[in-house]
């Protein structure tokens, strides 16, 4: 039986609400510090190590000059949470860092080698609706034997 | 103590098991390519299955998948070829324990057939993409497998979960694919947990051979005491298995067994589950948490002793039950009615015979709970599906008064799984307890956060 992963601590929920690892991406959406009525959508691209940040409308972040600004290293930082170092790091083809002396995405930063690199926020923001669409299933109380197979 | 002849498991069972892990192998390296070994294994699966009406399906789809045809069909005779040899299995260790614990083998309610809804059309077509899907991952083996081949089943995942009649293939095929994807893209070569897999891809594979027919019911009527729990939960799917004691008027009291799940994303976890599962089963909650009856009027029961919990028909007494009390009496010598496994779902992780330990009768050896002693001698605690909650510890074991454990088969030997404590007050430990608290706090919580969040977005679009 697979043992679930243990998380070193809570994702921050509120901060980046959603973060995942999908089309060969680092992705996901992060909640503005200042302005609670702002959501970024940001990525980091695998291989060519290029990365974007956006508001929802395609406006491209203001800390965003030539590296990545802060709501990347928060996405960074809970992706290697959720993950785990060594899962993102060969995702994202960062050879030349080393998982066991990696313990929060900040430490990854300094392998990212590519730059700001324009995509559709819009595609980011539809999987974040996919994800959230498993908590719009129906409960049930009918017998699902084979959820056995699953522990934690 | 007869549970001690446990320690030992029947030769055909060590046999057969034996015959899946070749089998297993070959899902490890993929139907793709199989080698003269890979070969001989399905030779040899074709020749135990010889005189079972399995026998000639399986030479076709074994001499077919030998000349490369790959259709649904071939790879469906060998899921039920290898479900086939695990309910052998089952059913021998199922004979086993009742023998060991002098009680008469678990048997299906007899129950006239009710009609039900059929799975609408679409259902099928659904179904045949799952097929397919299965039969690529058979095709390339679980050691080849890429993100890419993975990620479009996702798509079809989705359709799946928006269908109720097909809630079991929702929770059992988004576990399956999450743990696949979890495990790939992974550093170097991934380590392939095989006979898991193997297990999760078979029971799909059976599971969507056909739309599923509605099964035999029967409505009940009593009082339902539960007395030990357990959770079970992947990244999308929680569920709170209850066991308690049925009591319907002018019949004896039996085992039966509810469950309530939810569907979620991977940060809702802790606090938040109470949330998720008190919309289907917040009486339930209440009753475990208070160590009360709960009255039931018209609730499903299955052939299984599966009851279909449903909030409207439940009503939460408020006599303070003494559960151990309960537990025992219905343990003890228990009635062939009680929680048992369909034919085709049989498979000997589903066995999940109940206990009763009296305190006298165990011992907690080590701190972590790896084994109990049993008068002076050692007996596996399944230690592994020990949930991690506040609910239920190891600690609860020493100077406990007794407890009630599913005494369950995986790796190869039997284990004791503790799902209630007795410490000698009231309210015995058991996962749950806690749920009813934690509704509460749920409510301002992370699943409220995410919907906000994405209203954010959303309104930001016009």
């Amino acid at each position: 039986m697979i043992r679930p992963r243990v998380l070193p601590r809570a994702r921050k929920v509120q901060k980046v609400p959603f973060v995942e690892l999908y089309a060969g991406r680092l992705q996901g959406v992060v909640s503005s510090g200042s302005d609670d009525e702002r959501v970024y959508v940001s990525y980091f691209e695998a291989g060519t190590g290029n990365f974007y940040c956006s508001t929802n409308n395609n406006r491209p972040c203001g800390g965003l000059r030539g590296s990545p600004c802060k709501h990347l290293v928060e996405l960074l930082n809970e992706g290697v949470l959720q993950y785990g170092p060594a899962r993102v790091i060969a995702y994202l083809g960062l050879q030349q860092a080393e998982p066991d002396k990696i313990k929060t995405g900040g430490e990854l930063l300094r392998f990212i080698k590519g730059g700001p690199h324009k995509v559709e926020a819009g595609m980011v923001f539809s999987r974040f609706l996919t994800y959230l669409q498993y908590v719009s299933v129906a409960p049930t109380g009918a017998p699902l034997p084979d959820m056995v197979w699953f522990v934690r | 103590m007869p549970i001690l002849d446990l320690r030992s498991v029947p030769e055909p069972v060590v046999h057969t098991a034996e015959l899946i892990g070749h089998l297993d192998e070959v899902f490890e390296s993929g139907f793709g390519r199989l080698s003269s070994a890979n070969l001989q294994t399905l030779a040899s699966l074709a020749a135990s299955f010889a005189g079972t009406p399995l026998a000639e399906p399986l030479d076709a789809a074994i001499a077919g998948l030998g000349r490369s045809e790959f259709v649904d069909r071939h790879f469906a005779v060998i899921a039920a070829a290898r479900a086939a040899a695990h309910g052998a299995m089952h059913d021998a260790l199922v004979a086993q324990a009742s023998a060991a614990l002098s009680r008469p083998r678990p048997e299906l309610e007899a129950l006239a057939a009710t009609p039900g809804q059929a799975a609408p059309p679409r259902a099928a077509v659904l179904l045949e993409s799952v097929r397919q899907w299965l039969m690529e991952l058979a095709i390339a083996g679980f050691a080849n497998l890429e993100v890419g081949a993975l990620l479009p089943f996702q798509a079809t995942l989705d359709a799946i979960m928006a269908e109720p009649a097909l809630v079991r293939h929702a929770a059992l095929l988004s576990g399956f694919l999450d743990e696949l994807l979890t495990v790939f893209p992974a550093h170097g070569k991934p380590e392939v947990p095989r006979l898991r897999w193997v297990d999760l891809w078979a029971r799909a594979m059976v599971l969507s051979l056909a739309p599923p027919a509605p099964a035999a019911t029967r409505e009940v009527k009593g009082e339902l005491r539960v007395f030990a729990t357990d959770l079970r939960q992947h990244d999308h799917v929680v569920s709170l298995v209850a066991f308690g004691a049925l009591h319907e008027p002018g019949k004896p009291a039996r085992v039966v067994r509810t469950q309530v799940s939810a569907f979620k994303v991977d940060v809702l976890q802790g606090d938040d589950i109470a949330g998720l599962l008190n919309e289907v089963g917040g009486k339930l909650l209440e009753a475990i948490a208070g160590g009360q009856g709960v009255k039931i009027v018209g609730m499903l029961l299955h052939a299984t002793g599966d009851l279909v919990w449903q909030e409207a028909r439940a009503e939460v007494l408020p006599a303070k039950l003494k559960l151990a009390e309960e537990a025992a009496a219905v343990l003890t010598s228990p009635t062939p009615l009680r929680p048992s496994a369909r034919p085709e779902d049989r498979h000997p992780a589903v066995i999940e015979e109940l206990v009763w330990l009296p305190g006298d009768a165990y011992a907690a050896a080590g701190k972590e709970a790896r084994e109990l002693s049993l008068g002076g001698q050692m007996f596996p605690v399944a230690f592994e599906r020990w949930p991690s909650s506040d609910d239920l510890q190891f600690a609860d074991l020493t100077g406990s008064k007794g407890l009630v454990a599913l005494l369950r088969f995986d790796g190869g030997r039997w284990a004791l799984q503790p799902v209630m404590i007795d410490k000698g007050k009231p309210l015995p430990r058991m996962i749950g307890t806690g749920l009813q608290s934690a509704r509460g706090k749920a409510k301002g919580g992370n699943l409220a956060t995410l919907k906000e969040r994405a209203g954010k977005l959303l309104r930001k679009k016009s």
